[in-house]
Order: C-alpha cells, then structure tokens, then sequence
C-alpha cells in the first residue's frame, strides 16, 4: 500500500462512475452502431505496474494494441490502450457500418478503439467537470515482442493502472476488448483528490 | 493539439483584456497563418469555413468553395466512407482521426518538398473534430496536417531496415544464406521435424581440392568457382530447401519433410550436375567436383548440432573414399565424433 493506491471508497466511487459512463457511452454507441448493445458491466481492476506486465504477457493471440493519449484539466491524463485478441477482431467494419472494402483491419481497429475511449471518456470526464483532448489513436508495432517495451518506454512513469474489460454482445456479432488505462502518478493524485471531493459531497 | 477554442476562451482574459473585434482579428490572422489546413463543416457536410493554407494549396476559389459539399468541392475524398466518420464525429461528439499510416492522404494537395516521394500528393494527418455552438454540436472542424517529410523518411528508415535485414542473412559472394542465418534455420526446422514427427534431411557438401585452385588459378578463381557452383546448386532446389554457405568452401542444405532416399538422390543430382559442368577462367578449363556427406534425423539425435556432425562425418567418408561422391551416415552405428 503506498500513496497511489485507492481506499475502499475512492475504488468503489471510482467503479461507480466508470460504470455510469460506461453504460451511457454503450447507450451513445448502441444509437450510432443503430443495432442493440448489450453490455455487460464492465470488470474494472486496478492493478500496478508489475502485475499489469504479467497479465499482458500471459495473453496469448494478442493481435493488436493500440494506443491513444488523453489530457485534462487538473492535470488528469494518461495513456489509453486497447488490446484485442486474435478471434474478437472478425467483424470490426460491419459492427461499424463500413463495407469491408473500405478501410484495412487497421484503420478498423484504430477506428472502433477511437470511438471506444473518447466515448467512454468523455463522460466519464463530464462526470467530474473535466474535459478530455486526445492524440491520434497509434497501433503499436509487432505486439507480439513489444508490448513491454512499450510500458517501460512511456512519457512518463507510472505505478497504477485501470484495466477495464469491455465486452459488447450485439446480435449477430461478439466483440471483445480489453481497455487498459494507464495513469501517470501525478494524475493518480489528482484523480484521488477529484474523488475525495465527490465523496464529500455524496 | 490544435485548439481554436481555448485561443477565445473568456479565461483567457487578462486584466488588459482585448475587444471582442481585436481577439476575432487575431484569431483569423491565426487561422491564416498556420501551416495547417483548416476545413469546418456544417451538419450536412457543406463547407462554412476554411483557412490560407488550404486555398493556397488548391486552385479552387475561395467564393466557390463556401456553401458547396465537401463531396462536391474535394471529389477526391471516399464519400461513403467519409460520411459514417464525419457522422460518429456529430452523434458521438468526439473526435476522429485518420493518419497517413493508414490512408496516405485524403485530400489531393501538392506537397512543398523538394524531396523525391511516392506520391505527388501531400501525405496528411487529419483530425476531426466536433465544434459546438449553443451547446449543440453543429459543425466539424478537419484539421489537415502536412507529413510528407514524416512519411518520406519512415518509408526511407523501412526500406533501410529491410535492406539491413536482408544483408544480416546473405552471404555476400554467393548470393545465398550465411552460416549464421541457415544455423537459425536449421534449429527451427529441428524443432518443426521434432514437435510434428516430420522427416527432416541434411546434405553437407565440400570443394574438392579448392585450395589447389586457389593456389593454380588466385583468389579470383576461387571466388568465380564459389559462385557458379552456388548458383547451379541453387537451381536444383525446391523453394522450402534452406542452402547456406556453411564456411569458406563448404555449403550445407536444409531439407525439410524429405527422407534418407531422397536426399540421397538430390545429392547425386548435384554432385554430377557440378562434375559435368564445364567452368572457364581466362581461357583455362576448370574441373570442379563436390564431395557430399547425407544425414537424417532419427530419434537419436537431442539436438540439431548432432544432425550436422552425422552429415560432416559421411562428408569425411566421401572425402576418404576418393572424392567427387556421396556418402550417406549410417546412423544404426553412428557415434559421436571426438
């Protein structure tokens, strides 16, 4: 236990709202998807550093990351990654609405991971009177060997992570994905006094 | 990132604060001056707005422009793939992105670099984002970027990267596998043979006397003769057999799911294709042959290293039994080499 990790409350408050956004960005997809979106509540897990590295490398199949930065005011940023397994990745573009013929399985898995984060994160920021701006989505390189290296070459260090598995059943189609947030300490900080405040006025 | 908004926010204000007019001056010339394109659209996609960097980099004029589609004034653009982004850009109220990676461009601007690229259009970042008024999200707001020097030198970086890549497996004299790349191979093939119960053959084979050669004829020779021999040897391979220069005028050949019989049979093939084969430098007739040694792997063996000793030693028998032949390890008796 150090200064970065949640008490009780913070984590239950802050599971609370992850769910309230998650149910209303669902509710914003499901109208632009036009299709019906079951969701299931999302399993949300704060994990550090290290035991993060050993989950990621556990997975087998991992055929995607990508990556995508966020900042707000009050100094909450962080890094957003999407990690995809190799069967959940089939009908990206129809769930999308393009014609496969369109764009590359890239550009699909950049696109539904865009639409994923900043939905799901723009509420969430509204939740606390925060607003978010992003850098490009980026897929990271061979995954496969990769993925650690690029934990340990972040912007900035951290000690906590949010892994927030995402997992949408629409009607003809599954997709699933896991959502990983990475938050510098700084932001953890920052995030603590956001929810400090909240639970005060609660 | 771009902000246009935050530039105008009543925040921003200091005690000096500037008229409403002043801060619209300022931030036009902004607008104007930046080495961005900036392109706003309205809910039905018509163009409200754009910036100098865009008109300066289309011949399209800017009174034209103003009211008319995206579709229509960018003909270029894929319109149907276009529409269900710009759309998600509204209804979701966030923001998108394309990035040259993925779509080298999207808008057919001339790019500014005196630099030699693929394409004769600009390569582009593009943002989309939503712009709210009233509270409402009316308008997108496409930032265009410039990245064609990005992109021109990643694709340099990737083309020296591959070029590097293969230099680090090739012998450079004979245009095929190095040792240390065909070893690497070998130990995956073991490994292949091992977990799926496949065959897997070997052939090593040597220059007959090519240090006479060297000595009668100079280096040169030698090279040509290395280089011929390589060549002929290469033409008689499926394309899943693995040959590799194994060390000065040694060379060693990968087979995968072939057995005793058969490797038997290509090194026949290859020591006769070189014995007949009739080499000339500067008008002396050279007489080339090969001496061959075949192996393959049985339940014998704990690593691949061994399958390269059984193929050396039927090679040395070769060798001993006068040269210009092939030998096959008997591998019901084999024994470790000291």
């Amino acid at each position: 236990m150090n200064e970065f990790h949640l008490t009780e409350d913070q984590q239950d408050c802050l599971q609370e709202l992850i769910n309230i956004a998650m149910g209303q960005a669902s509710d914003q997809l499901a109208r632009y998807l036009n299709t019906f979106v079951y969701l299931k509540v999302p399993s949300i897990e704060s994990v550090d550093a290290k035991n993060l590295m050993e989950t990621l490398s556990q997975q087998k199949n991992t055929l995607a990351v990508i990556s995508q930065g966020f900042f707000g005011y009050e100094g909450i940023r962080g890094e957003a990654l999407l990690v995809y397994q190799e069967e959940d990745s089939g009908r990206i573009a129809d769930l999308l609405g393009y014609e496969p013929d369109e764009l590359s399985q890239d550009e699909q898995l950049i696109d539904i991971s865009s639409i994923l984060t900043t939905t799901f994160l723009n509420v969430f920021a509204r939740q606390i009177d925060n607003q978010m701006s992003y850098n490009a989505p980026k897929l990271l390189p061979n995954v496969k060997d990769k993925l650690s290296e690029h934990l340990q070459q972040m912007p900035f260090s951290w000690d906590l992570a949010l892994k927030v598995n995402i997992n949408y059943q629409v009607t003809d189609y599954s997709f699933n994905c896991n959502m990983v947030l990475l938050i510098p300490e700084t932001a953890i900080i920052n995030i603590k006094n956001v929810l400090d405040r909240i639970l005060a006025e609660f | 990132m771009l902000d246009i908004n935050a530039l105008i926010s009543p925040e921003n204000k200091t005690p000096s604060a500037l008229s409403e007019q002043n801060l619209t001056q300022i931030n036009n010339q902004i607008a104007n001056q930046l080495n961005t394109g900036i392109l706003v659209l309205d809910a039905e996609y018509n163009i409200v707005m754009w910036n100098r960097f865009l008109q300066v980099h289309t011949d399209k004029v800017a009174n034209n422009i103003i009211g008319q589609s995206i579709f229509i004034a960018f003909p270029e653009v894929p319109e149907r793939w276009l529409s269900r982004k710009l759309d998600s850009v509204l209804q979701l109220n966030t923001p998108s992105f394309c990035s040259w990676q993925q779509r080298h461009h999207l808008f057919e601007l001339p790019h500014t670099r005196p630099i030699t690229t693929d394409s004769e259009f600009m390569a582009q970042n593009c943002t989309f984002l939503p712009i709210e008024t009233d509270g409402i999200v009316k308008n997108i707001c496409i930032l265009i970027e410039d990245v064609t020097d990005v992109c021109h030198y990643q694709t340099q970086l990737q083309k020296t990267l591959d070029e590097l890549a293969t230099i680090s497996r090739i012998d450079g004299l004979t245009q095929i596998y190095n040792r240390r790349h065909w070893q690497g191979s070998l130990e995956q093939e073991y490994a292949k043979a091992q977990r799926h119960d496949k065959r897997l053959s070997l052939i090593m084979l040597d220059l007959d006397y090519f240090k006479l050669l060297n000595d009668n004829y100079g280096h040169q020779c030698g090279d040509m003769v290395l280089i011929e021999v390589s060549a002929l040897i290469s033409s008689l391979l499926r394309v899943e057999d693995i040959f590799g220069r194994y060390g000065g005028e040694e060379f060693a050949i990968i087979l995968p799911e072939t057995e005793l019989s058969g490797a038997m049979e290509l090194a026949q093939r290859i020591c006769s294709s070189i014995a007949t084969k009739p080499l000339t430098y500067k008008d002396h007739k050279i007489k080339v042959t090969v001496s061959l040694g075949v192996a393959q792997l049985s339940a014998e063996e704990s690593n691949y290293e061994m399958l390269i000793t059984q193929s050396d030693s039927a090679l040395y028998q070769a060798k001993a039994q006068g040269r210009n032949q092939v030998c096959c390890a008997d591998f019901s008796t084999s024994k470790p080499i000291d």
